[in-house]
Order: structure tokens, then C-alpha cells, then sequence
């Protein structure tokens, strides 16, 4: 077997499953960093961002691009509610009763989903979309697009936390929240702006997924687990490593089909969790043990 | 014949309750006494069905076994089972805390569960194993699920005496303090890695007890069965919302859990008929929404743990 | 423990009276895996079973009149909910028959540990294990699809007709993909065919691409998928197709699907043939096919024929039994056996009129004869179809 075909057909869909599971694994962690709980919710508020481009690519007819950005304001607005009407009021509880309450949130978006847009498979645009080759390298549109959607996505958001002032108090929060309050960061507007960036980075993940595959209810939910499994092998509250993380994520499933039975793909990502884990017990780029 | 019915559902949920309370029990040894967090039940769960239904189902060709061996044997065989396989997973995954525990543990289930659906020769793969025996399962029917019920009961009862005597013991207080304050134990001189080793494996045997009743319960065994949501993260909500760190809150958890599941399918088929399936997805809102609500109002859950030891507590009212 | 137990019968009698339905009412149970993951199937399956009911109801009712009422009860597609509805259905709802459920680990749990201890008749339109078969069911549990086994053989026996010799098989990894595979794979290679490629794969990831390649290295230029066309099959099928894995696409009856039509376009499907199980040599399907698309059903939806066919069958039975549960199981070989006026879907009256008379019937039903075999399973007939304009059309039957 060729290099080309390797790249072509193995290297490539993983970079760019591994983009889509970058860009939940990035809002998972932030979560961990900031408000420190696994919010099991994360796919399904993926999902209902996928179905609300879908919504303003049927009513508006616009392009799935022009829809995305629509997408991720309306899925952090859902985000910032959901965590107003079903977070908020347990934040001084132990954590592990956030994370149930994100359970219940999960089946609750999911059926919202399953009613407003029922269950069949869906499409952004029929047809099919076949790819361009580029000195033998075949890569589709919109392929590239999603994967230069994240690395800007994430950059951005890169020079957020560093630059700007509300992302210092973000970066804060995530060392140090004691001290971080005493020196008089507001809790709740870092509260609120964490859940904007994570609403729009799932809105993000949801609509290259329906974008490159297809839209199904179940589709985040599906994703929820290896998204999991990438923040955590990247170091848990390291964005940089929640890309790096998806990317080995995506890569290690579509290259196991060469050594394993096709059965086994989706254990790959867990396999790697497992070996990092036992080698690095703090993720590949050193996360912080909550 | 309305109240034969209802009764006869009653037995059947009462059956359920009993077998999900065995796996919250497990759970609760685990997170509630030692702070332990196993997000792989399902994979203790499908370890101990598989095991029990192998040893006590007639030989099949192409696949292992059936050893058409007693049931009791095959219960003690999936208790054995799920504890050997907990025991390599906790010594290595024990060191890990509680998030990298999560994931790590669920990656182990994860990966059990592509195990038994892939593999013909151990479990007869994406088909599952039928024919294992049901004790009394010759009754007429309402007979043979009273007489299950009974078993499970008691199985349940024992457990759950068990678990509270090793917990009112200088054991339990032992574990408690090593979830509050793991340096301090440890100062004391306790072995803290052996004794969370300890806890998680007799929480993960009563798990593969739990997943042998069930699958003599129904007889039969396929992968459908330890689906993460329906095997792992309903125990925890089951746990959860009735009361971590009390064994009685563990078991009243999981009939208020199923008495929601169940409930809330009668409130939406009151929907009109060209909604019947809508209804169905908006029975799982109402779940959701449930559970909220329970969380809203009792976040320490509906049995909180009871503060102090029963010793400190008689000892303060003297 | 029975503190909580009194209560729980407390607050489920308390429910059950608000919902005190009319006593003169038969009721049958269409359990199906309405949530979880075949949730995209389930609606149709459903929907079409009721057409069923309805068609009994508009045409005269049943027994003396009656309104036949579908209970519906969700099986999520997993023992634990399979066993709950079933119980419900049996024991609250008094349900006479049950049509479901929809996969096969549920409806071998429901069965085992509640309608066959119960006496319930069952009948399932898309549970293909094997192990179905094999049940100790006192003659309660039939299906209206057929086994796995003789589609998979017939189409390895037609493909090799058509002069297709090589072909690499992808299969999803359930009980139905794997049934399929292991079946066309014995036909196929028995008689003088090659499999450059088998591989199982699990459902609902997003990409296949590396599964599709490594199934290409084989040589072959033809893709056998058995998986279900509006779900992970969907997805292979869009992703060999846009990269040129394969030239030649055949699916099993879970492929003929309106789904790849409406999203990857009748032009790019022009190679693209997949089996599915027809009634012999009757309108019925078509009949079937012009009541459903009336009510706004799609007759393409994977197991719509076989769910229609289970709960008009079981309607039939209910009626030749005079409603006794006990005597629906006999019943309904009797009104399906090859002998007798032929009865095809929809025509409830005619039914209706040849039962009170005593005159056999026998069922043509949208999705085969369903001429029950010993252990309540049908042969059934396939035929290959091919996409035409906006559905599927008849290429050739096959055997």
C-alpha cells in the first residue's frame, strides 16, 4: 500500500474526525477547568446546534456556512440558559450532582430535538460531493474548511484567554478560584462566559460533523465519549491539548483499521486513554488533577 | 381483573428494583462509602450475565460452554468473575483520581462491550446467549415471578446486611475517613491503595451478582443489555437522587428512578393518538425534567448520608 | 422494601384509573424501539401498524363491532425497556396480541420472561436473530420477517447469476448484519464465488473511510452492505460512493430505504441494487403501498410491510379466535396457511364476511405469503430492486 493511500484514506478522515472531536473536546475541558464537573450534556447540545443550522439552512436558505455562525449564537444562548435553569442553583453542592443533573439535560435536548426535527437522517445539501485531488492528496471542500475552522476557532479563542481581560479572569478561575475571587473576579460573568465559548465550540463540532456526514438525533451523543476520552488525553483544562488529544483520537480510529478488526475501531480511542494513562497520569500535556 | 394486572406489574417492577438495587449497592460501596468513581458498572454488569449464563446454559456448539453447571454456581461464578476482572483494573486504575478514574473505567466497559458483541467463540457475539435456566421458571407465570422475586429479594437482603454491617464496622469508618481526608488515613497508617482495592472490588462483585439475576430473569443475555446509558449512567442517577454514602437511600433511589421511567410513559400516552410517538420522546423530557426537579429539591438526596457514626450519634444523645 | 412496594402499587393504581379506558375495546400492543438507537426506523414501523388498525376500525370494527385499540409502548431497543413495555402491555393494558418488538435482544427478553409465560401471541416484524427461532414458546412467538439466512443465500445465488464473481461484503455488527453476512457468505463461496473482503463495523461512527479502504484492497468492484440504509449504512454508502471505493452497490431489505435517495440523489444511485422481501405474485404491496402513502407514510421505510402485515395478521387471528387469547396463536396459522380465500392487505371486510361464514382464509400479505413454518418463521420471497425516479422499482425476483 502506497503513502498516498494511507494519507488519502486514513490520515485524512482522521485529521478531520479528529478536528470535530477537537472542537467538543476543547468545551469539555474548558468545563473541567472552570467549573470543574464532566457535563455529560456536551453531544446533545453538539446535536441541537447541528439541527438549529439546519433550521436556518431549510427556513432561510442559506448556505450551511452562512448557518454556522447563527448556529453557534443560538446553541451558547441555549447553553447559557441551561445553566441558569438547571446548573446555577447547585454550584455549591458536590460536583457529581451537577454532572447527573447534565445527564438529565442530555435527554432532555435530545427529546426537544427528537419533537421539533424528528428522526430521520438529514442533510445539509443533497447529493453527493466528490473530492479534489491536490498533488494526489484528496480532500474535499469542505473537509479543509472544517479543519482550518478549528485551528481559527481555537487560535481565537487561544488569544482570548491570554490577551483579553475576561479571558485572564477565565484563566484565573481555572488555577485558582479562591484566589481568583478574592482579588474580585466575578464568578458569575465567568461563569456565563465560559458557557457562551462552550455553547458556540459544541454548535461548531455538531455542524462540521452534519456538514461532513449526516444529521441524525443520536449523532453527539454517539460523539460524547471519545470527545471524553480526547480532553482527558490531552490533559484535562489544557485547550491546546484537547486539540491535540481529538487528533490523535481521530487519526488512532481510522489507522486501527489496518492492524485490527473493523469491530474494535471505536475501542481504539479508549486502548490509547488507557496506555497515556498508565505512562502519563496526567495527560499528554501536563493537566491539572481536580 | 384491573388489580391482578397492576399487581402482577408491581411484582415485575418490584423484581427490577431489586436487581438495580444490587448494582446502586455495588456503586455505593464504591462512591458512597470510599469515593470511588466506576463510570464502567455496565462492564462488571455484562461480566457477571455472561459468566452465569455460560456456566449454567446447555453446550452450544462454536462458542464456550454452556456448562449447564446450577445456578447458584453460576451466581457465585459471575460474583468471582466481575472481582477478577476489578482486580486488575483497580490496582492499576486506582491511583488515578476521580475524573481519570471515570473515563478510564468507562473505557474498560467500553471496551468489554465491543468484546462480547465481536467474539462468537466466548459469548456468541452480537446474538447473545439464550437458554439460561430461570429458577421455578416452570411455574405458571404468576407463580414462577413471585417465586424470582422472592429470590432476588433475598439476595438482596442478604447483600444489603452484609454491606451495612461492614460499614457500621471499624472497616467502614476506616473507608470514610480515607474519602474525607486520604493524607490524614494515610498518616494513620491505614494502607489507603489496599483498602480502596478492597472496596472496589466487593462493589464490583455485587455488580456481577446484579448482572447474573437479570440475565436469569430474562432467560437470555445480548449486548443490547449493557448499553452505558441503561447499565451505567441510570445506576449513578438511581444513586445519586436517592442518597449517596446510605445504603437505603441506594435501594429507594432505584425504585424512584423506575417509578419515574414507568410513570412518566402513563402521563404522556394521555397525548392524543397522533402524538403516540411523539409522546414517547416527550416522555423522555419528562424524565429529564424529573430528575431535575429531585435534584432541585433534594440535591443531598432523599436518604442523605447520616452525619457522624451510629456510635457518635447514641453517644452524643447520652 | 415493601413500604416502597405498597406505594408504588398505590401511586400506579392512582394513574392507571385516570387513564380507565372504554372496557369494550380490543386491544393489541405494538411495542417498538421508538427511543434509542434505531429511533429513525421505529416511527414508520409503528405508523404502518396502525394503518392496520385503522383500516380494521373504518371497515366495520372487529369481533362485534369493536374499535381494535394499538397500546403503544416503548421497547428503546434494549431488554430492560422490552421487558417494561411488555409487561405493562400484558398485564395493565390486557393487551390480546402483540405486534414487536423491534430488535431482537428485546424481543428475546419480553418473550422469555413475560408474553410466553403469559400466553401471549407475538408477533415480531424485524426481529432476525436465529435464536427467535430456537425459543420454547409453546407455538406464541412468529415473525413476519423472514430469517436472515434464506435472503442472505437467495442473494448470494442471484449476484452470482448476474455474473458477479467478486465482491467484499461490509456488515453491521448486530445480530441482523452479522445474520446476513454469515449466510451470504457461505452461499457465495460455496458456489464458486470470491469474497475479497468482510468486515464488521459498529454503527452510528462518522467516518467508514479506513474501513472502506481496507475492503477495496481486496480488488473488488462490487460492495455488499448489510446495514440500514438511513443509518450507518447510509453513511458507507455516501462515503465509497464520494471516494470511489466501489463502482457496484447491494444492500440487504435494511438498505432499501427512502434515506439514500433523498439525501445522496436518485443520479448517484444508478448502481445500486438491494434485495427486499415481496408478496407473491399479488397487488398486495402495492395496495399496502397506496393506503400507506394516503396517510402520509413512506411504503419504502425499512419493515413498514413486514409491521403492517404482523398487526393485520394478528387483527385477523384476534377475529377468527372471537378475541379468546388463548385460541389467537392457532388462529393465526389457520388464516395464513396457503389454503383458502386469498385475502391481501386492506381488505378487512372480505375478511370479516368469510370468517363469520366459516370460510378459510388465507393472508397475501405486503410483505410475502407469510405461510408460517413450525417455528412460526415465513420463508419469504425477495425480489431485487433497483432506484427509479424517486423510489425503488422491481428488477427481477430472485430465489
Amino acid at each position: 500500500m502506497g503513502a498516498l493511500e494511507i494519507i488519502n484514506f486514513y490520515l485524512v478522515p482522521g485529521i478531520v474526525i479528529g478536528s470535530i472531536y477537537a472542537l467538543g473536546a476543547v468545551g469539555i475541558t474548558l468545563v473541567f477547568a472552570i467549573l470543574r464537573y464532566a457535563h455529560l450534556a456536551h453531544g446533545d447540545l453538539a446535536t441541537l446546534g447541528a439541527f438549529l443550522a439546519l433550521g436556518a439552512v431549510t427556513l432561510g436558505g442559506v448556505s450551511p456556512y452562512v448557518a454556522l455562525p447563527v448556529a453557534m449564537v443560538l446553541t451558547a444562548a441555549a447553553a447559557v440558559m441551561i445553566d441558569k435553569a438547571f446548573y446555577a442553583y447547585l454550584r455549591e453542592r458536590p460536583k457529581i450532582v451537577t454532572v447527573m443533573a447534565s445527564l438529565g439535560v442530555a435527554l432532555m435536548v435530545r427529546a426537544v430535538v427528537q419533537v421539533v426535527w424528528g428522526v430521520d437522517s438529514e442533510t445539509y445539501t443533497r447529493g453527493i460531493v466528490r473530492p479534489d485531488v491536490w498533488f494526489g492528496i484528496r480532500i474535499r471542500d469542505r473537509e479543509l474548511i472544517t479543519i482550518l475552522a478549528m485551528i481559527g476557532l481555537v487560535l481565537a479563542l487561544h488569544v482570548f484567554l491570554q490577551q483579553s481581560k475576561w479571558g485572564k479572569a477565565m484563566r484565573a478561575m481555572s488555577d485558582n478560584p479562591d484566589l481568583a475571587l478574592l482579588s474580585g473576579v466575578d464568578n458569575k460573568k465567568v461563569v456565563m462566559l465560559t458557557w457562551i465559548i462552550v455553547g458556540g465550540l459544541c454548535a461548531a463540532a455538531g455542524v462540521f460533523l452534519g456538514l461532513n456526514y449526516e444529521l441524525k438525533a443520536m449523532m453527539g451523543w454517539t460523539m460524547l465519549l471519545p470527545m471524553f476520552a480526547a480532553a482527558i488525553l490531552g490533559g484535562v483544562g489544557r485547550v491546546e491539548g484537547a486539540v491535540l488529544g481529538g487528533l490523535i483520537v481521530g487519526i488512532a480510529e481510522e489507522m486501527s483499521t489496518l492492524f485490527l478488526p473493523t469491530e474494535y475501531k471505536a475501542a481504539t480511542a479508549f486502548a490509547i486513554l488507557l496506555l497515556m494513562l498508565l505512562v502519563r497520569p496526567t495527560g499528554l500535556l501536563k493537566g491539572k488533577v481536580l | 381483573m384491573e388489580w391482578i394486572g397492576l399487581a402482577n406489574y408491581a411484582v415485575f417492577m418490584a423484581i427490577f428494583i431489586c436487581i438495580y438495587a444490587l448494582l446502586s449497592l455495588g456503586l455505593n460501596i464504591q462512591w458512597g462509602f470510599t469515593g470511588l468513581f466506576n463510570a464502567g458498572i455496565a462492564g462488571f454488569f455484562a461480566v457477571g450475565a455472561y459468566t452465569s449464563a455460560i456456566l449454567t446454559s446447555p453446550a452450544v456448539e462454536g462458542r464456550i460452554g454452556g456448562f449447564d453447571l446450577p445456578v447458584p454456581v453460576g451466581w457465585i461464578g459471575a460474583m468471582l468473575a466481575a472481582a477478577l476482572i476489578a482486580w486488575p483494573i483497580g490496582k492499576i486504575c486506582l491511583r488515578f483520581r476521580s475524573d481519570y478514574l471515570a473515563i478510564a473505567t468507562i473505557g474498560v466497559a467500553e471496551i468489554i462491550r465491543l468484546v462480547i458483541k465481536s467474539e462468537d467463540w466466548l459469548t456468541n457475539s452480537a446474538r447473545g446467549i439464550t437458554d439460561i435456566p430461570r429458577p421455578f421458571g416452570d411455574l405458571p407465570y404468576v407463580y414462577s415471578q413471585l417465586a424470582y422475586l422472592a429470590i432476588v429479594a433475598g439476595v438482596l437482603l442478604v447483600a444489603y446486611l452484609m454491606v451495612e454491617r461492614q460499614i457500621a464496622a471499624p472497616w467502614g469508618r476506616m473507608m470514610r475517613a480515607i474519602r474525607d481526608n486520604e493524607d490524614a488515613a494515610r498518616a494513620m497508617g491505614k494502607d489507603v491503595p489496599f483498602r480502596r482495592l478492597e472496596a472496589f472490588i466487593f462493589g464490583s462483585a455485587l455488580m456481577g451478582l446484579g448482572g447474573a439475576l437479570f440475565a436469569h430473569f430474562n432467560r437470555t443475555i445480548t449486548p443490547e443489555a449493557i448499553d452505558p446509558m441503561i447499565a451505567t449512567f441510570l445506576v449513578w442517577i438511581m444513586l445519586i437522587l436517592g442518597g449517596s454514602g446510605n445504603n437505603r437511600g441506594a435501594i429507594l433511589g432505584v425504585a424512584v428512578v423506575w417509578i419515574i421511567w414507568s410513570m412518566s410513559e402513563i402521563v404522556t400516552d394521555q397525548l392524543p393518538h397522533e402524538y403516540a410517538v411523539k409522546a414517547k420522546y416527550m416522555r423522555v423530557f419528562l424524565i429529564g425534567l424529573m430528575l431535575q426537579l429531585v435534584l432541585r429539591f433534594r440535591p443531598e438526596g432523599l436518604l442523605p448520608e447520616p452525619q457522624g457514626t451510629r456510635e457518635e450519634v447514641s453517644e452524643k444523645s447520652k | 422494601m415493601n413500604k416502597f412496594r405498597t406505594a408504588l402499587a398505590a401511586t400506579l393504581l392512582g394513574a392507571t384509573a385516570m387513564a380507565a379506558p372504554a372496557q369494550a375495546d380490543v386491544k393489541i400492543g405494538l411495542l417498538g424501539g421508538v427511543s434509542g438507537p434505531i429511533a429513525a426506523m421505529a416511527p414508520a414501523m409503528i405508523d404502518s401498524a396502525r394503518l392496520a388498525v385503522q383500516q380494521v376500525n373504518d371497515n366495520g370494527g372487529i369481533l362485534d363491532g369493536e374499535q381494535l385499540v394499538a397500546v403503544i409502548g416503548d421497547s428503546a431497543c434494549n431488554p430492560q425497556n422490552g421487558t417494561d413495555a411488555a409487561t405493562k402491555a400484558v398485564n395493565i393494558e390486557n393487551v390480546i396480541g402483540i405486534v414487536g418488538p423491534h430488535c431482537s435482544g428485546a424481543v428475546l427478553a419480553a418473550t422469555n420472561s413475560v408474553t410466553i409465560p403469559a400466553g401471549v401471541t407475538v408477533i415480531t416484524p424485524s426481529g432476525t436473530s436465529p435464536e427467535i427461532s430456537g425459543l420454547n414458546d409453546n407455538d406464541t412467538v412468529f415473525r413476519t420477517v423472514p430469517s436472515d439466512d434464506f435472503q442472505g443465500r437467495a442473494l448470494a445465488r442471484t449476484l452470482l447469476l448476474r455474473g458477479t464473481a467478486k465482491v467484499a461484503v461490509a456488515y453491521l455488527n448486530n445480530d441482523y448484519g452479522k445474520g446476513l453476512a454469515e449466510a451470504f457468505r457461505s452461499e457465495f463461496e460455496g458456489n464458486g464465488g470470491e469474497i475479497a473482503g468482510f468486515a464488521a463495523h459498529e454503527g452510528e461512527k462518522a467516518s467508514y473511510r479506513s474501513n472502506l479502504a481496507e475492503l477495496a484492497s481486496g480488488g473488488a468492484d462490487t460492495l455488499v452492505i448489510f446495514d440500514y440504509g438511513d443509518g450507518s449504512g447510509l453513511t458507507m454508502l455516501r462515503q465509497a460512493l464520494e471516494n470511489g471505493f466501489f463502482t457496484n452497490f447491494v444492500g440487504g431489505d435494511g438498505m432499501k430505504s427512502d434515506a439514500p435517495i433523498k439525501e445522496l440523489g436518485a443520479e448517484n444511485l444508478t448502481t445500486f441494487l438491494s434485495s427486499a422481501p415481496v408478496g407473491e405474485k399479488s397487488d398486495s404491496l402495492e395496495m399496502f403501498s397506496k393506503a400507506f402513502a394516503d396517510v402520509g407514510g413512506d411504503p419504502s421505510a425499512i419493515f413498514a410491510t413486514t409491521s403492517y402485515d404482523a398487526a393485520f395478521m394478528l387483527a385477523l387471528a384476534i377475529e377468527k379466535a372471537g378475541g379468546d387469547k388463548a385460541k389467537v396463536s392457532a388462529a393465526l396459522r389457520e388464516i395464513s396457511n396457503g389454503e383458502g380465500e386469498p385475502i391481501r392487505a386492506g381488505e378487512w371486510a372480505k375478511a370479516k364476511e368469510l370468517i363469520a361464514a366459516g370460510t378459510a382464509i388465507d393472508y397475501k400479505g405486503a410483505a410475502g405469503d407469510h405461510n408460517f413454518d413450525d417455528k412460526g418463521d415465513v420463508p419469504g420471497t425477495y425480489a431485487l430492486f433497483k432506484v427509479s425516479g424517486d423510489g425503488f422499482e422491481v428488477v427481477s425476483e430472485i430465489q
